[in-house]
């Protein structure tokens, strides 16, 4: 998940890289009492790119254009998201200006330095501008003066941007993060180095150890329920793919084999999640039983979802709580159907159609999951809401089975 | 690599990932666990093992310790394998999921400097059938026989298992080396140690999106494995767009090709090798068939 700029800015001038004199805006009046001096150049703080363009960079020169400038920047959306706050910095005259970042590779298992003497990098031409690093064993500052000399770098200048280098390494360090890069870093006519523009990418596993960083993540995520932040929250380990059928797996492997199979039985894919981990929003820990709570519950949400195809097969802790929460769902859904038809029914002016209780089909299978299967299968007899079955193939055909008969029903009532 | 029933088996930390049913199967399975580690526990009996504070006091006790299990929070894995480490502990299996990547990283330099072996993080293990388990795979699925598995998942590890067992094809061993985005040991590590397992006639590879661990086990099969292999890709149908906690998407800039890491290029890289790829985990016992004919 990355970070917003005025928040990676914070973290800079705490880190000592070197940031310009700034001022959060909450609000265009604000600027009425900005302590920085004209001109300013005011930013709009969304997560999205290319903003500058869109329109949400201003620079101004006077309290009334930069009051004027924040009130279009306020009610401009970017890329559908609207900034809550805008960040007023100093204007700055670069000569140059470079690309710099530190990123963890996950194919060599290491941290990546990453350094370019353009700002405004091409990434399908980058390759041979585009110097790394390594970072092989245990940082020492040399391997930071190693990729400024790669990227051309000498003296003084080589010196201030490998400096820049190892504070940006500290800080990927002390806060568990994916990535952190600055882009532009301009540098003057006297060499000296200034990030214009950061970006932060938070690691979400490390997240229970650092409070600070979850308080934040827990704001953005009440702020942003839905699939807003370019997905960066809510497609977290799992996928949304507004499908019918919603996948629950134990395992990124498991699910993304049960949604092949959808797939390759005709049909669509919904929301799919990864019960082995806690979710991103989780900050205590979490139990099997909980996650399957909560997975059930956001696929029971999500009003596109007829179908939900939970594959569990062996070694899931506490098989007969799963098999409690599974009947507990299954009868709550049924028993609210029933009341709410009760009561539109009375009321009159509601059409069936407007409630939608999932299919559950569960695939479960191994010895621990006998006993749960038991209990399961008296439940199948009260509800036919609930399907079991063991083999897979079987378990996606059903699942397929149940989203067709509905789909002909909505095409011929749309007709 | 020592998998054998004498091989001593010591378990650091209990978490939700392992229960006292995967304890009482790995001791039902022959498996010599000899003890636990749980800080603050020291002197008590858990599961039926008698507990530590510190490996040491294990290996002071049993003497030289062949394989660990971790399973410990995800936080606190890389002390209790780097407590490992200092004790002399050759294999490390680590069954907790989410480890934070930095932790990895560290873990890494310093496993690879003593040559140390680690499987997963958030992998179930190891299983020889009919002779030793080693973590918490569901012995049930499988049958002793001569077709190996490596995975890097660790559902599907067990469902591929199972469709073998069901079709008649016993296993010799069987590993998920982890889910997670950094792990200890490669595809590649395990394709060398399955070509040389005497047991093992045929090896079933089973692969996900992220990195480029199968192309490098492709490029292997070609160069030195004389074996059948099959395998099997999850997540072809996924949107390549979605890295899945991979985060080596940046780095991709590093001489990669753009469709680096997706299920596509795996499955271009089993093509070029001539390695038969299954389309779902049904079909890999017939595709298995053909390939040992």
């Amino acid at each position: 998940m990355d970070l917003l700029e005025y928040q990676v800015k914070e973290w800079f001038a705490e880190i000592g890289i070197p940031v310009l004199p700034s001022q959060r805006i909450d609000h265009p009046t604000d600027l009425k009492r900005l302590k920085i001096h004209y001109p300013v150049v005011l930013k709009s703080q969304v997560h999205a790119g290319e903003r500058a363009k869109a329109g949400g960079v201003r620079v101004v020169e006077t309290t009334i254009d930069a009051i004027a400038a924040a009130q279009t920047i306020f009610n401009l959306p970017i890329w559908g998201e609207l900034p809550d706050v805008l960040l007023a910095e100093s204007k700055y005259d670069g000569q140059e200006e470079f690309y710099l970042a530190v990123v963890l590779d996950t194919a060599v298992c290491r941290p990546v330095f990453l350094g370019c003497k353009e700002a405004d990098v091409d990434w399908e031409s980058a390759g041979e501008r585009m110097q790394h690093i390594v970072v092989e064993q245990e940082f020492s500052p040399f391997y930071a003066r190693q990729l400024a000399l790669k990227m051309g770098l000498q003296g003084q200048l080589m010196q201030s941007v490998s400096s820049v280098l190892e504070k940006m390494y500290q800080l990927f360090v002390q806060k568990d993060l994916d990535l952190v890069e600055i882009n532009p870093l301009a540098i003057s006519n006297s060499g000296q180095v200034m990030a214009l523009n950061g970006k932060v990418s938070i690691n979400e596993r490390a997240l229970g150890r650092h409070p600070k960083i979850a308080e934040i993540v827990a704001k953005m995520t009440s702020r942003h329920s839905s699939s807003q932040i370019n997905g960066h929250l809510s497609n977290w380990d799992g996928l949304d793919m507004h499908g019918k059928i919603g996948i629950l797996g134990n395992g990124t492997g498991s699910m993304m084999a049960t949604f092949d199979l959808v797939v390759g039985a005709g049909g669509k894919p919904g929301i799919c999640l990864n019960l082995r981990h806690a979710f991103l929003t989780d900050t205590l820990p979490t139990t099997f039983c909980d996650r399957l709570t909560k997975g059930l519950s956001i696929l029971a949400a999500d009003k596109s979802t007829q179908v939900i195809l939970i594959n569990l097969l062996g070694s899931i802790p506490q098989a007969e709580e799963v098999a409690k929460v599974i009947a507990k769902f299954v009868q709550h859904e049924t028993s609210e159907l029933t009341s709410q038809v009760v009561t539109t029914n009375s009321n009159g002016n509601k059409s069936r159609q407007q409630y939608h209780t999932p299919h559950v089909v569960v695939r479960l299978a191994g010895s621990e999951f006998n006993m749960a299967k038991d209990g399961l299968a008296t439940l199948k007899t009260q509800s036919n809401a609930l399907v079991m079955v063991e083999n897979l193939d079987e378990a996606v055909a059903e699942a397929v089975r149940f989203t067709k008969p509905v789909a002909a029903k909505k095409r011929s009532a749309t007709r | 690599m020592n998998l054998t029933p004498d091989s001593k088996v010591l378990i650091q930390g209990f978490s939700e990932f392992i229960s006292a049913t995967h304890i009482a199967q790995m001791k039902a399975y022959g498996t010599n666990l000899v003890a636990g580690v749980n800080p603050g526990s020291g002197g008590q009996q858990l599961y039926d093992l008698p507990i530590f504070d510190l490996v040491e006091e294990v290996v002071e006790q049993f003497g030289a310790i062949d394989t660990t299990i971790i399973c410990v929070h995800p936080y606190q894995v890389l002390d209790a394998a780097l407590e490992a480490i200092a004790s002399h502990i050759r294999q490390i299996i680590i069954i907790s999921a989410g480890v934070p990547p930095l932790d990895m990283v560290q873990l890494l330099r310093k496993a690879e400097a003593g040559e140390t072996l680690i499987v997963g993080p958030n992998s179930p293990g190891i299983i020889v059938p009919g002779k030793i388990l080693l973590g918490t795979q569901p012995s049930e699925f499988y049958t002793p026989g001569s077709v190996g598995i490596v995975s890097r998942s660790s559902t599907l590890t067990y469902e591929v298992a199972w469709e073998l067992t069901k079709a008649g094809l016993g296993q010799s061993i069987s590993v998920s080396i982890g889910s997670d985005a950094i792990v200890g040991s490669s595809f590649l590590q395990w394709m060398q140690i399955l070509d040389e397992d005497e047991t093992t006639e045929a090896i079933v590879l089973v692969g996900q999106p992220g990195g480029d661990s199968e192309e490098a086990a492709a490029r292997y099969i070609t160069e030195a494995i004389d074996k059948p292999v099959v395998a099997y890709i999850a997540g072809r149908q996924a949107p390549a767009i979605k890295n899945w906690r991979q985060t080596g998407n940046l780095a991709t800039v590093i001489g990669r090709a753009p469709n680096f890491g997706t299920a596509q290029s795996k499955l271009a890289a089993f093509q070029a090798a001539d390695v038969p790829v299954a389309e779902r985990p049904s079909q890999i016992s017939e595709l298995l068939k053909k390939a040992i004919h």
